[in-house]
């Protein structure tokens, strides 16, 4: 299994200290990395190398969290301990801090555009996950402001096409949320996990969640609308969630990071175990009760904790990783053939 | 949408997650000690707990390592508490009860709750969330009650004159309740009240008279003023105490020159009652005992802000505050029921005016602040009286506006913004100075105060259905133009000698102060 993942490369991408997070552009030729030492850098490849382009380095007082490419690509938000979240405008190679968004309490968790690209969405320390919508002008207003987690809030995901908002949280839960008249609301509580949700990864498709948890398992959840045939219930007219397959007993530590593959549905834990691990589906299992087989188990893919693995959108098998090593490391994941 | 006011800094506080009605007062940042800044600098990852010295509740716990005796819906009052050290077996194991008491020792040892008072508390939502949640043993029914027993076996010249004021969004919530209507829910009280062995109930709709009238007076001078003075406009309205704790605590100077200093109806009652009032009574003000019945939580805080304690009496202008829930629960405790009392005549704070029925002022159910400033300027400035004032809702319901045109021009931009999120555009919008508003009436409940987070609640009834009803209730009170109302004259001669005195500034206004922002233990390198 250590076959199927290959190491392509490894980059120093924020030397003496820790590499949080990377984001892929919607078209994969960029990859923006930011990390402890407050900054965000962008990086392309020239032939086989990986060089950074940029490096946003005024933004940030304090470490950048997170980082989010708007869907059309020109727009980058950085998510800060600073208590602030930046969003960059793209001028070819040079970016441009065009408003900082203020309000949060204290240290942002993560930030996430929705597909529309007129609504984004932070989450923080303060508990709260606040939905911005952005006009014509690039100007950025407070829509709502959502208290529904009682702990850190550690992540927010946008479903792939619906105009509805996955948070998850040191509270044990993952939540969703959806527009009602003029404010948000949250329409689900997922619970099950045993411990901090670290992050969240919807499939393709949307239909399904995949969590990850400070409990070293994967959770793969599944929507089912009012009047389904599974007979699942559902109060009012909103969509129930049920937790369809738990992953456990492959991880030994915190699972920091899950990404799921738009292209091939695999899906890649990060784990504090310092390791990498890809799971898929196996083919012709129930889908109201699925099964996940590991396809991938990389131990020691970085020397420290892996805090994100990221699926490049347009390349199949392609996967980056970060760690708090500082480092990002890329990947070719394949399926061997016949095994 | 309110949430019960818990324990701080330990309560049986349940974990759920309930959207509030209020601004989260933010405070300056915690101040660590060093146990909690080695928390604070373990970032993300979950690392072991540091051992902190006992005595500080919250002290390494719920938010690092999550050990299994607390659950995790505890957060901590950094506030540093005096606790009795007891020497105990080495490492003491705590269990809670289904009722939330705690026990030491295998059941032993049944621990004393830490207690916060509202004057220490920081307001730094540290705790769960919103200072409502702060164990306010001065403030509560029961205190009231302390104090009217008091008052039965007290001899003559120590018995407290007791003073109710109720304001009029408590009044419209207990008619929903009782299914009454608003002139016998004010007798019924008064009534109430009384039995109780309180001296006098009056309405909060009086001092109220006073907020507006100094509001829209404050607003035309300061529009006079904008040639010269930068920070004139906009006006923001202060009744709400929500809005200012937040406003001093997270904004500070960038804000607060732009907030209204009139103080509110009910800041301005507990003047009236512990100056006009005291006098008219002969006796000194500490020997009133001023409660308040607010829709609210956060006008307990408001109560017990420095600036309305007399340092000369020694006494708060209001000495408690209860909220509508509060009362509710009195009710229950005395086995009453509100419609079934006999109506009492309804008090008044100008004695020689007698009152029949409750009043009330037009412009919505949180005072009427934009409708009275809006068109006492327009007439004031433009010669233009107004009518009707028609509210343009914007983003959302809780943000409407409302504009004075003349021949194309724009003469007067006004907004209202309820709720946390709006209030947040505001001051974003405001501190990059570009605020298209000449007056913002701001208040932190989402529809304003009928909806505040003391208010009571309908089991039976959704709650947007028993809001309109509050709201219809509190609307069928007969309005009256502040001017009109009468003592409100008769007052400004004679209690403050003129409209324009210095102590008409004095009694009827206030301050606001930046709170100091404490060296954050974010950047306390350790």
């Amino acid at each position: 299994m250590k076959d199927s993942l290959v190491l392509l490369g490894r980059v120093p991408a924020h030397p003496d200290s820790r590499c949080w997070f990377l984001a892929w552009n919607p078209t994969g030729t960029l990859l923006a990395s930011c990390g402890g030492d407050r900054r965000v850098r962008i990086w392309g490849t020239e032939g086989d190398n990986w060089i950074c382009k940029s490096v946003l380095s005024e933004g940030h007082q304090r470490t950048v969290r997170k980082v989010a490419w708007s869907p059309c690509g020109n727009y980058l938000a950085s998510a800060s301990f600073d208590a602030t979240t930046c969003i960059w405008k793209k001028n070819q190679d040079d970016f441009e801090c065009v408003t900082t968004l203020e309000g949060h309490e204290n240290e942002v968790k993560s930030v996430a555009w929705a597909p529309s690209g007129n609504l984004l969405a932070t989450c923080s320390r303060d508990k709260s996950v606040w939905v911005w919508e952005v006009d014509e002008e690039d100007e950025y207003e407070c829509v709502s402001v959502l208290n529904s987690h009682t702990q850190d809030v550690k992540h927010v995901v946008w479903h792939p096409s619906q105009e509805m908002l996955a948070s998850a949280s040191y509270d044990d839960t993952v939540k969703l949320y959806r527009e009602e008249e003029d404010d948000w609301v949250c329409c689900a509580t997922l619970e099950g996990h045993e411990s901090t949700v670290w992050s969240l990864a919807f499939d393709p498709s949307g239909q399904r969640l995949a969590s990850c948890s400070d409990d070293r398992t994967v959770r793969i959840w599944r929507q089912y609308l009012p009047g389904n045939e599974q007979g699942v219930a559902c109060s009012g007219s909103d969509p129930s969630w049920k937790c369809i397959c738990t992953l456990s007993g492959f991880h030994s530590r915190t699972i920091y990071d899950i990404a799921w593959c738009s292209l091939t549905g695999a899906l890649a834990t990060a784990c504090g175990d310092d390791a990498i691990r890809v799971f898929e589906e196996d083919p012709g299992s129930d889908p109201q009760q699925p099964t996940f087989s590991l396809t991938a188990h990389l131990p020691q893919a970085h020397s420290q904790d892996v805090n994100c693995v990221a699926w490049n959108p347009k390349e199949r098998g392609l996967l980056a990783s970060c760690s708090d090593d500082g480092e990002m490391a890329f990947w070719k994941y394949q399926r061997l053939e016949g095994l | 949408m309110a949430r019960d006011p818990g324990t701080c800094p330990r309560g049986p506080t349940p974990g759920r997650a309930v959207p509030t009605g209020f601004l989260r007062p933010r405070a300056s940042p915690r101040v660590w000690g060093p146990g909690l800044a080695a928390r604070a600098a373990q970032r993300d990852k979950q690392e072991p707990v540091i051992a902190v010295p006992s005595g500080r509740p919250g002290s390494g716990s719920a938010e690092s390592a999550r050990p299994s005796i607390l659950p995790s819906f505890f957060t901590d009052c950094i506030k540093p508490m005096k606790v009795e050290k007891k020497l105990g077996r080495g490492v003491a194991k705590i269990h809670i009860e289904d009722d939330g008491t705690y026990f030491q020792d295998g059941g032993t040892r049944k621990l004393e709750r830490a207690k916060i008072s509202l004057d220490d508390c920081l307001a730094c939502s540290g705790c769960v969330t919103s200072a409502e949640t702060v164990l306010i043993t001065q403030q509560s029914h029961e205190e009231l009650r302390k104090i009217l027993d008091a008052n039965k076996t007290a001899a003559p010249g120590q018995q407290k004159l007791v003073v109710i004021s109720v304001s009029p969004q408590s009044s419209a919530s207990l008619a929903a309740r009782f299914q009454l209507n608003p002139t016998d829910t004010a007798k019924k009280l008064t009534a109430f009240f009384k039995k109780l062995g309180a001296h006098y109930v009056f309405d909060t709709a009086f001092s109220r008279n006073f907020s507006l009238l100094e509001s829209q007076r404050e607003f035309v001078r300061r529009f006079r003023e904008q040639a010269s003075s930068k920070q004139a406009l906009p006006m923001l309205a202060s009744a709400c105490p929500g809005w200012i704790c937040y406003a001093e605590k997270t904004h500070g100077s960038a804000i607060i020159p732009y907030i209204s200093t009139a103080k509110s109806p009910q800041q301005v009652m507990g003047s009236l009652v512990k100056d006009f009032f005291a006098q008219q009574q002969h006796v000194t003000p500490d020997k009133i005992h001023h409660v308040t019945v607010m829709p609210c939580y956060d006008k307990k805080l408001e109560a017990s802000r420095p600036d309305f304690f007399s340092q000369e009496h020694q006494t708060r202008d209001v000495d408690c505050v209860i909220t509508t829930g509060e009362v509710f629960k009195l009710l229950e405790e005395e086995g009453v029921s509100l419609s079934e009392l006999e109506p009492a005549p309804l008090d008044s704070v100008f004695s020689s005016v007698s009152v029949q029925e409750p009043t009330s002022h037009r412009g919505g159910g949180s005072g009427g602040y934009l409708e009275h400033v809006f068109r006492h300027a327009a007439q004031e400035l433009f010669g233009i009286h107004v009518d009707e004032v028609t509210y343009k809702p914007l983003r959302n319901k809780d943000f409407q506006e409302v504009t004075l045109e003349s021949e194309g021009r724009v003469l007067l931009h006004f907004a209202a913004a309820y709720g946390f999120r709006n209030i947040q555009n505001l001051v974003q919008k405001l501190k990059r100075g570009r605020c298209p508003y000449h007056y913002v009436e701001v208040m932190a409940c989402p529809s304003g105060c009928l909806n505040g987070g003391g208010q009571l609640k309908a089991p039976e009834m959704p709650g947007k259905e028993l809001l309109q009803h509050v709201e219809r209730l509190y609307s069928m009170v007969r309005t009256e133009a502040p001017e009109d109302v009468p003592g409100v004259q008769e007052l400004y001669e004679h209690w403050l000698h003129g409209k324009d005195s210095e102590r008409a500034s004095c009694l009827l206004h206030t301050s606001y102060h930046a709170v100091e922002k404490a060296s954050s233990g974010l950047s306390i390198r350790w």
